[in-house]
């Protein structure tokens, strides 16, 4: 008797696909994401992509640039020649991990065995890769001048170009509010799309189409629906972490607001195109949680993105959570100006102009389709 | 009202709508008869202007159905098979939504609401949601929802499914006031005796044809079989049938016990007295009348609700 409940029951799970996409691929990704962040996967032949580090060379004598070359040898970092500003620049809007100038009398220094006129100036959102450049540096010059201790003695002067102030908001809490909330939305956002394949499955959706109603605007209307949703979602996390955690949203609240926006809209494309690609709730529901889970994985919404591979921090790209948490980076750590910010804005938008043109051939040839 | 020439539909592999014409005038109800799959949803759905024939065309008061689409869809109202209404919203926001569909001005659409809700029976239960209401009250609403705009045609596809013999009844109320007010109403169903009490003309469809349109009774002139009377004796031999064929000109079927005459009501009289004549006992008398069940089964060779 129980076995024949088991194969019966057995039988049933395994018909269901939706099920048992989520019993077994689902952990498969998170495997794969989470192995990849945290190492450990790498064939011993195929090394990591070595850190950028930008160099500014004052001194610009042979002993510099010999180090230099010595150093950039070296297989974890990648010495980028640089000028200061730019460098700094660069730094600070979190392109780079760090920047090291060395200033003009490096060779006198090392000559007459001196304090050394270098400096590390890094960004502290990103804390574990300059940790990193950190160790290998001074394995670098411990190795090339038998210096060892010039960054444990703060010879090295190392600095941090964003400084945490009480104005401004910890780099953890931006990444944990900033990831959380958009994958958050995601959810939220994929379930109200599903409304629409509930409205076709009780028969609205058709009275609607009797109606003088067009289809793009009924697509449309979803769309304005999940955007609402989707402002007074994310407004509601960050006024929470405003109150909660002490989250600076005044800082810069206009970029935070136009931010929410941009990510409101490419959020609700986001779902109206997955509601688009499916022809049933089950559908939605299965494909929704492996795209979203996926895509706050590489997006960074689960693990930093500065903790990735690079292949991983290129795939990251096509996420909206990368550009959402970047932004949020931008407007709380980095404290850049909104001009700096808008470009940001202006792939958000158009990822979401993108999927919503998507969405409308999709629309019309799986959802609107009478038969 | 509506002429629809050489309409055809398939999907895929499926001839839907094979080739139909027909004609509903202004004012009538028009019936649709057809077992399910027969192709009469499909038909309606193209009238409606959601699905695109293959071929053909489709005018509804002059205006072909893809060329001038949005003002037929104002000509049309369209009752869904589907309860197609929100559960969580009231009936009174349901039919609000759907009349600003149309555009109908604000104290216009309440008006209409108002006088909507009063035929269909539910003014006093306006407010309570949909999901609150027993499957004829859903029903019912259905059918307001599609009144709103004043359309002239109707097209209802089997309003009837699923409910109670006396929500059936009200909503053949309701349809035979909209008719006495002058709107033309084309209705879908599998029900013969809808069909029976409700259509002036019908169309019968089976495999995406019409095998036959007209009145009932021209419908009934199509087929050879005529009314019978099917008479039950307590013992009936070959004998008594050969004695009882010289005494009456009619038409007679024996099966065992049981002899089947072809004659009307009016000529029950003779068959029995002849019967009295012969000293046979009658145990029961059956009338057989020719519906349009018995016309589809004649015309298809399959019953209406295979």
């Amino acid at each position: 008797m129980i076995l024949t409940v088991l194969k019966k029951d057995l039988k049933l799970f395994f018909s269901d696909k939706k099920g048992v996409l989520v019993t077994f691929l689902l952990p498969i990704i998170m495997i794969t994401l989470f192995a990849f962040a945290f190492g450990g996967v790498a064939k011993k032949k195929s090394a990591p992509k070595p850190l950028g580090v930008l160099v500014v060379d004052k001194d610009s004598t042979t002993t510099s640039q010999e180090l230099i070359t010595k150093l950039n040898a070296m297989q974890t970092i990648r010495l980028i020649a640089s000028e200061e500003g730019k460098a700094l620049d660069l730094v600070r809007k979190g392109k780079n991990v760090a920047a090291l100038i060395f200033e003009k009398g490096f060779s006198d220094a090392v000559a007459t065995d001196t304090d050394l006129p270098i400096e590390l100036k890094y960004d502290a959102a990103r804390d574990l890769q300059m940790r990193i450049v950190h160790t290998v540096l001074k394995e670098g010059f411990k190795h090339h001048l038998g210096k060892a201790d010039v960054i444990n003695n703060v010879k090295l002067k190392t600095t941090s170009l964003i400084k945490e102030s009480s104005t401004k908001a910890h780099p953890g809490l931006v990444q944990a509010v900033g990831g959380t909330a958009i994958m958050m939305l995601l959810f939220s956002i994929a379930a109200i799309g599903g409304g629409l394949l509930d409205e076709k499955e009780a028969g609205t959706l058709k009275r609607l189409l009797i109606a003088p109603v067009k289809p793009l605007d009924i697509l449309l209307a979803k769309m304005g629906t999940a955007m609402v949703v989707s402002i007074l979602q994310l407004t509601t996390m960050f006024v929470f972490a405003w109150l909660a955690f002490g989250l600076p949203i005044f800082m810069d609240i206009f970029s935070l607001i136009l931010l929410i926006v941009c990510i409101s809209f490419a959020v609700s494309s986001f779902g109206v195109l997955l509601v688009s690609t499916v022809k049933t709730r089950q559908q939605l529901q299965g494909m929704s949680t492996i795209i979203i889970i996926l895509m706050s994985g590489i997006g960074g919404s689960m693990i930093p993105i500065s903790m990735m591979p690079a292949f991983m921090q290129n795939l990251a790209v096509v996420s909206v959570n990368y550009w959402g948490i970047e932004g949020f980076f931008d407007i709380f750590w980095r404290q850049l100006p909104l001009l700096t910010i808008l470009p940001k804005m202006g792939i958000l938008l158009a990822i979401g102009l993108g999927m919503t043109l998507v969405s409308t051939i999709l629309f019309k040839r799986n959802i609107i389709a009478i038969d | 009202m509506i002429q629809v020439q050489n309409l055809s539909k398939s999907f895929q592999n499926i001839q839907a709508v094979n080739d139909i014409s027909f004609t509903i005038k202004k004012g009538e109800i028009f019936g649709f008869l057809g077992p399910n799959g027969a192709g009469k949803s499909t038909t309606l759905n193209m009238m409606s202007t959601i699905l695109k024939s293959d071929a053909g065309s489709i005018h509804i008061n002059g205006k072909n159905s893809n060329e001038s689409a949005k003002e037929c869809k104002h000509l049309i109202g369209v009752v869904p098979q589907e309860i197609s209404l929100y559960e969580d919203l009231s009936a009174y926001k349901n039919l609000l939504f759907w009349g600003n569909l149309y555009g109908i001005p604000s104290i216009i659409l309440k008006e209409r609401i108002h006088t909507t809700l009063e035929l269909i029976g539910l003014l006093d239960r306006k407010n309570d949601l949909i999901k609150t209401y027993s499957g004829g009250m859903k029903r019912r609403i259905n059918i307001a929802a599609a009144l709103l705009h004043n359309p002239k045609v109707l097209f209802m596809d089997e309003p009837t499914v699923g409910i109670d013999p006396q929500s059936r009844n009200h909503i053949f109320e309701v349809i035979e006031t909209l008719n006495k007010q002058g709107m033309t109403i084309v209705y879908t169903t599998h029900y013969m005796e809808e069909v029976e009490r409700l259509c002036d003309r019908i169309a019968i469809i089976d495999s995406g044809k019409i095998i036959a349109q007209g009145t009932q009774s021209q419908l009934k002139e199509l087929v050879q079989t005529k009314e019978s009377i099917l008479f039950e004796f307590s013992f009936l031999s070959e004998n008594n049938v050969n004695q009882l064929r010289t005494l009456l000109p009619y038409t007679m079927t024996q099966n065992k016990n049981e002899l089947l005459v072809e004659i009307t009501v009016q000529e029950l009289s003779a068959v029995i007295t002849a019967c009295n004549e012969l000293q046979l006992s009658i145990k029961d008398i059956q009338l057989n009348k020719i519906n349009l069940e018995a016309i589809f089964l004649n015309l298809t060779g399959k019953q209406l609700r295979d």
